[in-house]
């Protein structure tokens, strides 16, 4: 049943999104041989789909790294966000490009900041929870991101008149990005999604405990730091294509493994809910800009994806929290 | 005060927690007011405000001086705000920026303020007051499903973040020109203050004071618990709703002006505890008061300092005393 219904749902958003974006079902058959010939058809080919495959990625990415973090650290809450892994590479793709050591538009050099970045960011998570139970890593990692916020506002602060362009990045969003920013993303993200996903076994006893991964013969810290690295370049690259897109990452992992009975299902249907959650919230986030576009307000705001993400998402966590108390 | 000296120390001189404090407060005000471009020795201060035409009365007078005193009494309000939501919710970590009452209150105001709305500028901490109020009984509301203290925060965080989200989607409408307030509604800062919005301001603070002596009854009951609280006559809802509304009133007016000062509704209360361990609500709420001055002053100066003369967001550097605070609480915690 999820299985013919969760990839259903895939192509089903994914025509959505296209069709959100003002695409025919004629330009979409004629660009299907990669040769645009009609204004529509190089929109369509230039800017709809580059916006459909940076969503799907990065949403792809952020459900699966969630879902890594939550059975390798075995804290339900764990979530790229949260942990200050996606804000620390926010932040560095901010602080690379606000000093001019990558252009922003190159695709390797954005990568590569963001890894630091978040590399940075969940270190120190892992530095201020060190030796704490669950609720202390929670803490810890609201910390490590208001840290990271702060950082970033010093940057912003130190050229103000960025601040517009670099509004994207804070907030997330999917709009604008071309085939040139996808180079690297293309292989890399499908890449460390089949190494998560030959990753399950280790996951999957990591997820019973230090003691039982002891007792199987697996080095439980080594293969954690192990798992947590293929979430930081998961997480990395999304945060270099969209930035900061909350949510997708704590909500999508929790959907999956309700909907998957063994885990051995649990990756790639974190993989496709989260490709599903992202493309979704941005077909959505582009009707409702259509919507106000008439408007006085409209014509200056485009509604990026990670206010839909945000919102959503708050609604569906709260939904969650409150599911569990009263079942 | 007076009987603390005498009880701690049996001789008439002041103890050194009280010294701190008042010599750091001083320094304080004395940088606030001679550092900067130009620099006014501190012994010319009377000749230079007695002196309409210069430029340096200009500067000392009309720039320097409202700035300082918003520093002061929004550090102040901000930090008694949050001894009150962390005594109300007896949890050390309810603090605005994590129940939604900051970020509510920097939607409203931002609202107003870059789409131009209708709303005079001396309305707007009642506007902060509604939007902290909102922000904060959405995420009460959702928290009530949340049993433990980890699970409030999550939710907390959670609106914190849908609602920051909103703050980005206004900003995204915003003209170039404004971008140097929107700094302001992200973290808070204290750049540009002028009589104009001390004046508008004071009338609120001003209000706030009574009514934050009046919560100071309610506070001593509402830390004996809530059973026990019931048991001595005390409406513990009614209560407790009261002062979250002054709570809200305090960020409500500081917002207008200057925006979430970030984390001072953190730190202060923290080392409020930590200098007085064996007071009650009332000495932690003067100390908390004082610290919370003293931090976003000393914030404040290096705001504007340390990168001159480019002026750097106060929020970012008080998030920096914030998290080193929560680092150093979690480490307190884990002995």
């Amino acid at each position: 049943m999820t299985r013919v219904f969760v990839p259903l749902l895939v192509v089903l958003t994914a025509l959505l999104h296209l069709s959100a974006g003002g695409a025919e079902p004629g330009d979409l058959l004629a660009v299907a041989d990669g040769r645009p010939a009609t204004l529509d058809e190089r929109i369509l080919w230039e800017l709809g789909l580059p916006r459909l495959v940076t969503a799907a990625l990065a949403g792809a990415a952020l459900g699966v790294a969630g879902h890594l973090l939550q059975t390798s650290l075995r804290n339900q809450l764990a979530a790229p966000e949260l942990t200050a892994v996606n804000p620390g590479a926010v932040l560095g793709v901010l602080a690379a490009t606000t000093f001019g050591l990558v252009s922003p538009d190159s695709a390797l050099g954005g990568l590569g900041a963001a890894l630091l970045g978040g590399v940075l960011g969940g270190a120190v998570t892992w530095l201020l929870s060190a030796g704490g139970g669950p609720g202390r890593a929670v803490i810890a990692g609201l910390l490590g991101s208001a840290l990271m916020g702060g950082l970033v506002t010093l940057l912003l602060a130190y050229q103000p008149g960025r601040f517009g362009n670099v509004l994207r990045w804070l907030v997330g969003s999917v709009e604008g990005r071309v085939w040139d920013h996808l180079v690297i993303a293309v292989w890399w993200i499908p890449l460390w999604l089949c190494v998560a996903w030959a990753a399950t076994a280790v996951t999957t006893i990591l997820q019973g405990g230090d003691q039982h991964a002891a007792s199987l013969g697996l080095a439980p810290r080594r293969a954690r730091l192990a798992v947590l690295g293929i979430a930081v370049a998961l997480i990395a690259c999304a945060a270099s294509l969209a930035g900061a897109i909350a949510f997708v990452g704590l909500v999508v992992p929790h959907a999956a493994r309700r909907l998957t009975g063994g885990p051995g299902g649990h990756v790639p249907a974190a993989a496709l809910l989260g490709a599903v959650a992202l493309v979704g919230a941005d077909a959505s986030a582009q009707v409702l800009t259509r919507l106000i576009a008439g408007t006085e307000l409209g014509h200056r705001l485009g509604l990026p994806a990670g206010v839909i993400t945000a919102l959503a998402g708050a609604a569906v966590l709260v939904a969650i929290v409150y599911r569990e108390k009263n079942p | 005060m007076t009987s603390s000296l005498v009880r701690g120390h049996g001789r008439a001189v002041p103890p050194l927690h009280l010294v701190l404090p008042a010599a750091a407060l001083v320094l304080l005000v004395l940088s606030g007011l001679c550092l900067g471009t130009p620099v006014i020795a501190p012994q010319r201060i009377p000749a230079v405000l007695s002196d309409h035409a210069s430029l340096e009365y200009v500067v000392l007078w009309e720039l320097r001086l409202p700035r300082l005193l918003l520093g002061l009494l929004g550090g102040a309000a901000v930090a008694v705000a949050g001894l009150l939501l962390q005594e109300a919710l007896r949890n050390p970590l309810a603090v605005p920026e994590l129940l939604g009452v900051s970020s509510g209150a920097a939607v409203a105001v931002a609202a107003c303020v870059v789409w131009a709305l209708p709303v005079s500028p001396a309305l707007h901490p009642l506007v902060g007051l509604a939007g902290a109020a909102a922000g904060g009984a959405l995420t009460l509301a959702a928290a009530r499903a949340a049993r433990t203290a980890g699970g409030v925060l999550l939710i907390g965080s959670a609106v914190t973040a849908a609602v920051q989200s909103l703050l980005f989607a206004i900003m995204a409408t915003a003209d170039r020109l404004q971008y140097d307030l929107l700094f302001r509604y992200l973290v808070g800062s204290l750049n540009g203050i002028l009589w104009d919005q001390v004046s508008r301001t004071l009338p609120w603070f001003a209000l706030a004071v009574p009514l934050v002596l009046l919560t100071l009854p309610a506070l001593g009951l509402l830390r004996l618990g809530d059973e026990a609280a019931t048991s001595l006559g005390v409406g513990v809802g009614t209560a407790r709703t009261g002062v979250l509304a002054v709570a809200a009133l305090l960020v409500g007016a500081v917002t207008g002006p200057c925006g979430p000062i970030a984390w001072v509704g953190f730190v202060a209360p923290l080392l409020a505890r930590r200098v007085r361990p064996d007071g009650d609500a009332r000495t932690w709420m003067l100390w908390t008061a004082v610290l919370g001055a003293v931090i976003t002053t000393a914030a404040d100066q290096v705001a504007r300092l340390a990168l001159a003369p480019v002026e750097t967001p106060l929020g970012a550097w008080t998030v920096l005393v914030g998290v080193l605070a929560g680092a150093a609480l979690l480490r307190g915690g884990a002995r």
